[in-house]
């Protein structure tokens, strides 16, 4: 019944672990659907860095792929829709999915998912989780979801962490030449590591009272872990050696990342936020535009709130 | 020309601002098209306006999703014969995948997540964020670009202001057909009411749990 097909990024030279999530999320849809499920890796064409992909297929064998697709590109392969189009456009058009999932987190997600929804004519789904036991769906955070029964394709944005049973090491590979070359009309020049992301991925903000609660502040420096967050909060937190001194946010410095949980009432401009949960009183101006509120005492819901997150995934 | 979408940002004009902002600085015939009803056109033109950038309205009551909107915006681009189209992508979440669709009609390059934008007479120098990288990326030629940028910090989420010298387009004259474009109506999603109890929250941010991670460490 169809093909799904995961996109798998490196991290180095290693497999992206978002990427592997969406592909044990994957296995089960596929499992579920009757379909096959195709796990398809870009990668720069040279004699090395094929021998280096080939390496991954029993691991992506292990994580639950039928098939293993190697999609070969002219250029270097960086997370641009302009680098990876030419390989990623010859996998769709050899396969035809009719899912085709991404890791949330996987580096070139944000690029590649929205634009292959769109060559697709797809719903697009963000942070999906796979739900359901015979009859596998994926639900996004707002309710949408994917079934077998849906007709017409779907892209998902996987996020959070799936598991699979062990798969079958020995799956067949299937090795694709770009399409087209790289996009002429964008050229890398630089890249530089940032400190503190202001603008993608999750912050944990605390205010300078919850900082001084040493219970508190370990509790939130639990959850900034796991969910692969930066702790922020003013100087007072840094002085309290809560947070590292880079992580310190001036308050008129606006923040945008997908998602922002603010501890107490941290001084920060969080009105970028995607999305806002607060943890502790919430008075006036504070309640506007909150995807989830948590009260007070601070450190017991951060406690059952991490608890929570443990034990679902 | 500045997309600055369907809907009125959810928490703040900061990044409409922003947005607006940088088209300004491009000069010559810059506009700012948004689309959707007339409470939402009355703030965006304001907005526009005050950043010296033409605002051209698209009055409708559809509710299209990312495609749809991207068709839109690439038909109004198409019409103003406009070769750069910035995004403001941050003010409300859907955004994001617009920049997709619209560059995906267009025929453009696309770029998300940049977080600022400088120029000269040969190309536009964008900084993306990419995880925890910052790319320095030189665009040539059409492209499609998604924008953080903030503007000015403001207290309170001004009131529309009617603008009398708003100009308007129908779907029509841009060369969408309304019955046509419905086809890519969105179906109502949840409220957003927010989430009070532990495992309601939970569920919200189980998506964002890195794998095979602990908060222990």
């Amino acid at each position: 019944m169809g093909t799904v097909l995961v996109h798998i990024d490196l991290d180095g030279d290693r497999l992206d672990r978002s990427s592997l999530s969406a592909l044990a999320a994957g296995r089960a849809v596929a499992t579920s659907w009757g379909a096959t499920l195709y796990a398809a890796l870009l990668v720069h064409g040279t004699p090395a860095a094929r021998l280096s992909a080939e390496k991954h297929q029993a691991e992506l064998g292990r994580f639950g792929a039928d098939k293993v697709v190697l999609a070969l590109s002219d250029t270097p392969l960086v997370p641009l829709w302009s680098a990876l189009a030419g390989a990623w456009q010859a996998v769709l058009d050899q396969l035809r999915p009719r899912l085709v999932l991404f890791g949330a987190d996987a580096a070139s997600a944000t690029e590649l998912a929205p634009r292959t929804g769109a060559r697709l004519g797809a719903r697009l789904f963000m942070r999906a989780r796979p739900l359901g036991g015979d009859d596998v769906e994926l639900r996004d955070r707002d309710g949408g979801y994917v079934r077998s029964t849906d007709s017409g394709a779907a892209v998902v944005l996987v996020g959070g962490s799936h598991r699979t049973s062990p798969g079958d090491s020995g799956v067949d590979i299937l090795t694709i030449a770009a399409a087209e070359p790289a996009d002429s009309r964008v050229e890398l020049v630089g890249t530089a590591a940032i400190d503190v992301v202001h603008s993608t991925g999750v912050i944990v903000a605390l205010d300078d009272a919850s900082a001084a609660d040493p219970q508190i502040a370990t509790e939130a420096t639990k959850l900034a872990h796991l969910l692969g967050g930066t702790l922020v909060g003013g100087p007072q937190a840094a002085r309290d050696k809560v947070i590292a001194t880079t992580n310190v946010i001036d308050h008129n410095a606006p923040l945008a990342p997908e998602l922002c949980i603010a501890i107490g009432t941290p001084a920060v401009d969080l009105a970028g936020v995607t999305s806002l949960v607060r943890i502790g009183p919430i008075t006036g101006l504070h309640g506007r535009g909150l995807d989830g509120a948590l009260p007070a005492p601070i450190a017991r819901s951060l406690q059952q709130l991490r608890d929570e997150l443990e034990s679902s995934s | 020309m500045a997309w600055l979408g369907a809907g009125a940002p959810l928490r703040t004009i900061r990044w409409l601002d922003g947005t607006l902002a940088a088209a300004a600085t491009f000069g010559g015939e810059t506009y700012a098209i948004a689309a959707g009803d007339a409470t939402w056109l009355d703030l965006a033109g304001d907005r526009a306006t005050r950043a010296g950038v033409t605002f051209v309205g698209i009055e409708t009551d559809l509710n299209l999703d990312y495609l749809g909107w991207g068709q839109v915006a690439a038909a109004a681009a198409a019409h103003l014969k406009a070769e750069l189209i910035l995004v403001d992508e941050a003010s409300r979440p859907e955004r994001v995948a617009e920049v997709a669709a619209i560059a995906d009609v267009a025929d453009a390059a696309q770029l998300t997540h940049v977080v600022s934008l400088s120029h000269d007479t040969d190309a536009i120098e964008a900084k993306r964020v990419a995880g925890a990288t910052l790319q320095t990326i030189r665009v040539r030629g059409s492209a499609v670009l998604g924008l953080r940028i903030p503007g000015p910090a403001i207290e309170d989420y001004p009131t529309p202001t009617p603008t009398a010298s708003r100009r308007r387009y129908e779907l029509g004259e841009i060369g969408l057909d309304a019955t046509v474009l419905a086809h890519r109506s969105q179906p109502p999603r949840a409220n957003r009411e927010p989430r009070k109890s532990v495992e309601r929250v939970a569920e919200l941010l189980a998506g964002h749990v890195i794998p095979g991670r602990r908060g222990n460490g």
